[in-house]
């Protein structure tokens, strides 16, 4: 069965190549606009994974995180954290907050599905 | 000649305040147009990602599906074969680099947004600036308006300040290279 990734981000674009790159790599994705979008879809079912970007409207990734940390069935899902942030003080806070791993934006389809292989199989 | 000294003593606060007005109104008139310019940019950038995204998806998806037709035939040697596997394999790596490339949409808006928000916030300041001094003498000692000029930096000092604090910059790419990855 294949594992299920939940990618969030406000943009449309980024959304749709992220999805388009997880699906040829053989995953399901469940797709939200925002972190409490995200929020939402993570609590109607479980994901292997959650893939978000921090800066969107109405709920930021970080906050995301948090929240989904203090949920019993996520304190163990891994989390990492896709954005154009690239400072050492976010990604501390990122790691702070329950991240996993940090991308910086623009990804590479390869390596996104590398480092996803290698976070969940 | 008493009455003359007594009226170059007075402040040109009406001046003054017509001064700041107009310099208010021209730049927000250019500052309209700027936020218009910048609007119909997003909205065009979006538009046409929109529509490579999708030309690009059923491209790859066609290309895969004669990729399919093609190696289940049966038609072709073992050097056809792997002529086209070679074939798929490039097409692989141009359709990664795409992907890449597609994502200047997302980085360019959020910079667009953020310019947008900078020029609304200068447009309070000019609005600010117009309307500074409304409730001032006419009748004020020449000192006066050095407190009045100070006022006014210090007002726009602060209103810069607290619009630079409210904007930080989150795209720092200065291209499409693919950003670092870190594993906590």
């Amino acid at each position: 069965m294949a594992k299920t990734i939940l990618a969030v981000d406000d943009s449309g674009s980024l959304r749709q190549m992220v999805a388009f790159s997880l699906k040829a790599a053989g995953y399901d994705v469940v797709s939200a606009v925002d972190g409490q979008d995200g929020l939402n879809k993570a609590k109607e079912r479980t994901v292997d994974l959650v893939l978000t970007d921090q800066n969107m409207p109405i709920m930021d990734g970080l906050t995301l995180i948090k929240n989904l940390r203090e949920l019993g069935s996520y304190q163990k899902v891994p989390i990492l954290m896709l954005t154009t942030e690239s400072s050492d003080e976010m990604k501390a806070k990122g790691k702070a907050a329950g991240a996993n791993g940090w991308l910086v934006k623009p990804f590479d389809p390869k390596r996104l599905i590398e480092v996803v292989q290698k976070v969940i199989g | 000649m008493g009455h003359d000294v007594m009226e170059m003593n007075k402040l040109p606060i009406h001046e003054l305040r017509t001064l700041l007005a107009a310099v208010a109104s021209h730049g927000d008139q250019h500052l309209v147009e700027v936020e218009s310019d910048l609007q119909q940019t997003a909205f065009l950038l979006n538009e046409a990602i929109e529509k490579l995204s999708t030309s690009f998806m059923k491209i790859h998806d066609l290309i895969a599906q004669q990729h399919n037709l093609l190696t289940t035939s049966g038609q072709f040697d073992e050097a056809m074969t792997f002529a086209l596997e070679e074939y798929q394999t490039k097409i692989g790596d141009e359709v990664n680099s795409v992907v890449t490339g597609m994502q200047f949409q997302d980085m360019t808006n959020q910079l667009l947004h953020r310019t947008i928000n900078r020029v609304n916030g200068l447009k309070e300041l000019l609005q600010e600036l117009a309307e500074h001094g409304y409730d001032k003498d006419a009748n004020r000692e020449h000192e006066d308006i050095t407190r009045f000029l100070a006022s006014i930096h210090e007002t726009l000092h602060s209103g810069s300040h607290a619009l630079s604090g409210n904007l930080r910059k989150a795209v720092g790419q200065q291209d499409m290279a693919t950003g670092d990855i870190d594993l906590f």
